[in-house]
């Protein structure tokens, strides 16, 4: 039963003002700048300009590939985090040997800054002297220009981001393991059903709900990558790994275009709403099927 | 019981899981272990290329770890420093506020009428584009137009107003949803205010309570969502017990509810310090020199000494380090078994 007093605006509002403060008046300000020719360097004076700048931003061709870099890798890497992530659960889940220990520091990589990380990685895929070369070397292919080729480069991000947030996956789908009813399971063995057709029919469905949730945080997360993105390739060659958020740095805090970042910035909101809707809308009546 | 645990499997199947999940772990850990060793080598070393053992195919210096203490270059303590003092005081004040609006939205219905939430849109908005049309200040204008507003819709909130009510679930959803936003229009958008602010004699940017209020504020919906299952989980009956007998609200809060979340609340802690630790993208717009934090000074190492292997190894382990301790007291809080709700 739910209580009804007016001290809970006492226990909510501390909370509530510091969100209405310092995320509301970014959102209304940009809202309204992007809107407006509106540069700070040279300054020039803002001026109502109505949807010019989402026009030009569409229009432009730069703004599509990154569009392309960066739902590439972010849907490429959600999907590989899915599959291991889900693998590495149910193993865990399994009590496979050491499974304790693992569970802890299975985990380390999603709690390391990003900077950090990608700073080690840029090590680790150095083109002669890093350990990844070593072994493609050892099998004929040395030297392969991990970070300046276009391909390669997109590879090591979506490795990186693979590596770095796989283990999301795993912590929220072993709760979600642990929280499953056993008589279900009680009940297939009684019938002699294989591991596998246990998985399909039971785990899998059943895991659905939070499998859809699991994949969207992370899909939504991805579609921000920058910091990784910043210290392993700048963005390059070229501009052939720029993510959107780099794309909106580098206008914003090298140009200093207000009016064109803060469309850009909605543009990417939209982008996000978009696609978190499709989601929704295509996974929903899975969902309800197995509540 | 076997059921669901390896031992249900074959061997052939069973050494498959296994070689599986040590496979992760090795690519998981290696290249921890790989920066760890890095760091003590020296230049004539890591252009023989890739060694993997100290003692055995290299010969280990300490002088990066040296160069790093004496401060030879970068400020890495300074940054350090501003690191854990914001990162501690964002986490503890992000934990405390977080704690009590979860607490508030599991334990008390909330009713807040569409109408008053829209009132405060569409005040705020067009208040602010209005007055500045009027020859108002940015900053004064955006002040104006958001106290109005709030004032606006808290007194629309508490009269009776046709239309749908927002109940509990939404106004968690509308915390949680500030994590939908890309940062990036945040961080751009704080940048320019608190300059507007610093316009106004009061100066934001590159200040310890400008960057403090800002990871509190993009903390809160992490702190909301963890700690509203951790409260979902808690049975009310003992609460109900204390109102029973007169016992006041603060005190059941403190005195009750707090120790029984404990590891719940030292998990969220923990979560909240690592967020706040290593992000980066606000640090880069909203500091410069006095308050940089260490991630700033970790990604700038790539340009300054990117051939300096072990600048790069002992730069990216100080960032890493306080967090491998976080790793491990979470696993402590794990296997004590106490914590319940979404992260078990």
């Amino acid at each position: 039963m739910l209580r009804d007093e007016r001290v809970k605006h006492a226990f909510i509002w501390p909370a509530l003002l510091v969100v209405l403060l310092v995320t509301m008046f970014p959102l209304v300000y940009s809202l309204v700048a992007s809107f407006m020719k509106y540069r700070l360097i040279p300054p020039t004076p803002p001026r109502f300009v109505g949807l010019e700048n989402y026009a030009s931003l569409l229009g432009l061709e730069r703004f599509w590939t990154v569009i392309g870099t960066t739902s590439l890798i972010s849907f490429i890497a959600v999907a590989v985090q899915y599959v291991i992530g889900f693998a590495l659960a149910l193993a865990l889940h399994a009590k496979v040997f050491g499974h304790r220990q693992l569970r802890v520091w299975l985990l380390a990589p999603m709690l390391m800054a990003p900077v950090a990380v990608a700073l080690m990685m840029r090590m680790i895929f150095h083109p002669a002297l890093g350990p990844v070369n070593h072994i493609f070397s050892s099998i004929g292919y040395p030297n392969l220009p991990f970070l300046t080729d276009a391909s390669y480069a997109k590879g090591v991000l979506i490795a990186v981001e693979v590596w770095m947030w796989t283990p999301f996956v795993t912590l929220l789908l072993l709760a979600g393991l642990q929280s499953l009813p056993q008589d279900v399971y009680e009940a297939a063995e009684l019938e002699n059903a294989t591991p596998w057709r246990r998985f399909w029919d039971i785990t899998f469905p059943m895991l659905l709900p939070i499998s859809v949730a699991v994949v969207l945080i992370r899909l939504i997360e991805s579609l921000k990558i920058i910091d990784t993105v910043i210290v392993l390739t700048g963005g390059g060659p070229g501009v052939a790994t720029e993510t959107l958020t780099l794309f909106a740095y580098q206008e914003g805090f090298r140009k200093f275009n207000l009016g064109y970042t803060s469309a850009l910035s909605f543009l990417f909101l939209i982008v996000v709403i978009i696609f978190g809707l499709i989601y929704l809308a295509v996974l929903k009546p899975r969902i309800e099927k197995y509540r | 019981m076997n059921i669901g645990s390896v031992k249900q499997f074959g061997p052939t199947a069973r050494g498959l899981v296994l070689g599986g999940v040590m496979g992760w772990a090795f690519l998981t850990l290696f290249p921890f272990y790989w920066t760890f060793v890095t760091s003590f080598k020296n230049l004539r070393i890591i252009v023989k290329g890739p060694t993997y053992f100290p003692f055995i195919d290299f010969q280990p210096s300490a002088h990066g770890w040296v160069e790093l203490f004496t401060g030879v270059r970068g400020e890495m303590f300074k940054n350090l420093a501003n690191s854990t003092m914001v990162g501690v005081s964002a986490a503890l004040v992000a934990t405390l506020f977080g704690t009590m609006a979860a607490y508030a939205l599991t334990r008390y219905r909330f009713r807040v009428p569409l109408a008053a939430g829209l009132a405060f849109a569409i005040i705020a908005i067009g208040g602010y584009v209005g007055l500045t049309e009027l020859g108002m200040k940015r900053f004064e204008a955006i002040s104006l137009a958001f106290a109005v507003g709030l004032a606006v819709s808290v007194v629309l909130g508490n009269i009776k107003l046709p239309g749908p009510l927002l109940g509990n679930e939404d106004i968690v959803f509308w915390f949680i949803s500030q994590r939908m936003f890309p940062p990036i229009v945040s961080a751009f958008a704080l940048f320019l205010l608190y300059s507007e602010f610093g316009k106004a004699g009061f100066k934001m940017t590159d200040t310890y309570l400008g960057l403090t209020l800002c990871y509190i504020a993009f903390s809160l919906p992490i702190v909301v969502w963890l700690m509203r299952d951790f409260f979902e989980a808690l049975p009310p009956e003992i609460e109900e017990a204390a109102i029973v007998d007169d016992v006041p609200v603060w005190r059941i809060f403190v005195q009750i509810v707090l120790p029984m979340v404990m590891p719940g609340l030292a998990a969220t802690f923990m979560i909240t310090l690592a967020f706040v630790w290593n992000e980066y993208l606000f640090a880069l717009f909203l500091t410069n020199t006095t308050w940089q934090t260490l991630p700033i000074l970790v990604a700038s190492q790539i340009s300054q000494r990117g051939d300096e292997w072990w600048a790069l190894s002992t730069a990216a382990l100080t960032a890493i380090v306080p967090m491998m301790l976080v790793v491990w007291l979470l696993g402590k809080l794990m296997r004590s078994g106490l914590m319940l709700g979404s992260i078990k």
